[in-house]
């Protein structure tokens, strides 16, 4: 192994990290406002990705395919809030999970009846890798970053600029404060879902444009996403993004000592390691603090 | 004999007729459960097999039946899943009592069907390439029957390409399971054994969003030809970042992964030269003639396309000729040393169950000859099919030689 040949699995990994980051994003904004871990985000995700790739044909242009997505996204993630998680919103943790699991088959079930479980691709030109000395960055990769990191920073921006990611934080550190403090709780709930489910949708569309399209692709991201979640310390935008990062990359690194077959069960130890020092996620301030 | 006496007896010669007559009733037919892929990953060939298998029980009855039972085919749709086709096979065999299941797809189904049909001494006749179904446990009691090609021998087929195309620095890919593992060995085995070396042998984890690092430790070696034992998501994955990296190399690729499919997602620049390997069904011989001219019009689908569905044809047909051999009520252990001896060089070849009928009505020994290949079932009652290496001219696969092992 040369210097080069670690240094491309550090950027393996960070692109992979990046594809982790938007859904970890998503599952812990829920997690933060509706306090529950939402097991159909994978599902949204795979919707996004359908709605990218529908757009894409019917336009062909990269930037209304990731519009569609989003829109889709969205669209789906408000959809499972009111037809589904609304009413049990006052329930149990269990009741919601549970009730996520149901949303995520249902949404499955509508996609693999809708576009069937074949494959299906973007038709996007294939470009080579330019390579630097043994390094090797792929143009169209540093494009889906770029877009990545378009994302994560309107998102950011709404959390930590505009006056409704003020009133989010509010509610998602303390919600009675924030509601005799008037904020309304019902409208938080709306952009929520919506900027979550766009999120997803996007992430759907690159995941799609990098790898294949089907039903069941977002099943597999899920795990990841809510280890990165839990790494950062759920319910904390930046430890969401920061522990993807950190998953994609310790997870590619290790390949020369584990082996490819192991690399994901090392992530999980990376995450109990993380647990064990700071049971509260890297980025999360301890409870009693607060 | 008193009155209650009489009464007891009556009700039990009563009862006893109505066995005795459901037992003949059950003489008249021979039932096999028909588990196949109707949906899931197997969708593509699964109705094409039940077709194929609800002609060859057509052609049976036609003929009479088989030792004067008619054939009855329940099918069940396994999903391509393993717990799926557990349930299924259960209800085949406790509720609907078959003799036989015939037509189950992919190693990981059979593999866990299999010993659900061991246990009630039920056949098991499949489609699928994982070694592991050839031996014990699997195979403990021969009861199971391979019509594919194990995937020990596409590594044998694979390793008999790369050295008719003059490779010299292998490596391999692999999905980690059974089958995609098992091709690759295969391969391994066959090309250390004629001297051989390979330069590196990676085995992956699926449903990942890239196989990039993987790739890294293959292309290290420099390799001229990559072998893989994979599937088509991971391929197509694979082939595009394989294409991106701009290293130079050669493919050698099962069948169900370099498909048309394959083709029409990447395109011609990437797909250029890739060595497509599938077992093929016996072409020449006259059962596989008669056979795709028959399915080729009643089900306007080509019997080419879907190698599965001969094999699940020949199920039938070997079935139905033990049981006109050894009788409908045989004995799982009887019929299965009669399926393996009827698929065994040594007797009359027959091309046709019409054509066996007759000869083993006067006491001949039979070889039927299949449409999926000559069968000659080994030790394990697997089967040797010949494969075709297909080469990708400009994004169409060319069928360019055939390969017996």
């Amino acid at each position: 192994m040369t210097l080069a040949d670690f240094i491309n699995l550090a950027l393996n990994g960070l692109v992979e990290g990046l594809l982790i980051a938007l859904p970890a994003l998503a599952v812990t904004l829920v997690h933060g406002l509706a306090r529950f871990p939402n097991a159909a985000t994978g599902d949204v995700v795979a919707a996004g990705g359908f709605g990218g790739y529908l757009s894409f044909n019917a336009t062909g242009s990269l930037l209304l395919a990731g519009l569609g997505g989003a829109l889709v996204g969205a669209i789906v993630s408000l959809a499972s809030y009111y037809l589904a998680f609304k009413a049990v919103m006052r329930r149990s943790v269990i009741t919601l999970l549970l009730t996520s699991i149901g949303v995520g088959f249902f949404i499955r079930a509508v996609m693999g009846l809708s576009f069937g479980h074949e494959l299906k691709m973007f038709s996007l030109p294939l470009t080579r890798s330019l390579n630097f000395d043994g390094i090797m960055l792929n143009p169209t990769d540093a494009t889906l970053a770029g877009i990545i990191l378009a994302v994560l920073a309107a998102v950011f921006a709404m959390l930590y600029v505009a006056p409704v990611g003020r009133m989010m934080r509010a509610l998602a550190d303390d919600p009675d404060l924030g509601r005799v403090s008037g904020i309304r709780n019902d409208r938080v709930m709306l952009i929520m879902w919506s900027v979550t489910g766009a999120v997803c949708g996007i992430a759907g569309t690159v995941l799609g444009m990098r790898t294949v399209l089907s039903p069941e692709m977002g099943w597999a991201m899920l795990l990841p996403a809510f280890a990165a979640a839990v790494i950062g310390g759920l319910g904390n935008p930046v430890g969401a993004v920061a522990g993807a990062l950190l998953l994609g990359v310790v997870q590619e690194l290790s390949t020369p000592v584990v082996g490819f077959v192991y690399k994901i069960a090392l992530a999980y130890v990376v995450m109990l390691l993380v647990l064990l020092v700071r049971p509260q996620g890297l980025f999360n301030r301890p409870q009693g603090v607060r | 004999m008193n009155r209650r006496k009489l009464i007891t007896l009556g009700t039990a010669a009563l009862i006893a007729c109505q066995f005795g007559a459901s037992a003949l009733a059950e003489q008249g037919t021979f039932k096999v459960g028909s588990l196949n892929p109707i949906t899931g990953a197997g969708s593509p060939y699964g109705s094409g097999m039940l077709k194929a298998s609800q002609m060859a029980v057509a052609e049976v009855n036609a003929a009479g039946g088989a030792g004067g039972a008619n054939f009855e085919l329940l099918p069940e749709d396994s999903q391509t899943s393993p717990q799926a086709a557990v349930l299924a096979a259960k209800k085949l065999i406790e509720v609907q009592k078959v003799k036989a299941i015939i037509g189950t797809w992919s190693s990981g189904v059979s593999l866990a069907v299999i010993p659900i049909t061991n246990d009630a001494n039920v056949l098991l006749l499949h489609t699928s390439g994982a070694p592991a179904l050839s031996v014990a446990p699997a195979n403990a009691k021969k009861l199971g029957f391979r019509f594919q090609a194990t995937n020990d021998r596409f590594g044998r087929a694979f390793a008999e390409i790369a050295k008719r195309e003059k490779f010299k620095r292998p490596a391999t890919m692999a999905f980690n399971n059974a089958s995609g593992i098992g091709n690759t060995e295969g391969f391994r085995k066959s090309w250390t054994a004629s001297g051989g070396t390979v330069v590196a042998n990676v085995v992956y984890e699926p449903n990942r969003p890239s196989y990039r690092s993987e790739l890294q430790e293959v292309l290290r070696g420099k390799p001229d030809v990559i072998v893989t034992g994979s599937y088509l998501a991971d391929t197509t994955i694979i082939l595009r970042e394989w294409y991106q990296s701009g290293q130079p190399a050669r493919w050698i690729i099962p069948g169900w992964a370099a498909n048309s499919d394959l083709l029409k997602a990447l395109g011609p620049d990437v797909t250029e030269g890739i060595i497509s390997v599938e077992s093929i069904s016996a072409e020449n011989s006259p059962s596989y003639k008669s056979f795709a001219d028959r399915f080729a019009k009643q089900t306007k689908m080509a019997a080419q396309d879907n190698v599965y569905a001969a094999m699940t044809y020949d199920q039938v047909m070997v079935l139905a000729l033990a049981v006109q051999a050894v009788g409908p009520t045989a004995s799982a252990d009887v019929l299965a040393k009669k399926v393996h001896e009827i698929g065994t060089p040594g007797g009359t070849i027959v091309n046709s169950f019409a054509e066996g009928k007759k000869l083993l009505a006067a006491g001949k020994r039979v070889t039927y000859n299949g449409a999926s290949s000559a069968l000659n079932f080994d030790e394990f009652n697997d089967v040797t099919p010949d494969f075709a290496a297909s080469f990708v001219e400009k994004g169409k696969l060319v069928r360019k030689y055939v390969v017996k092992l």
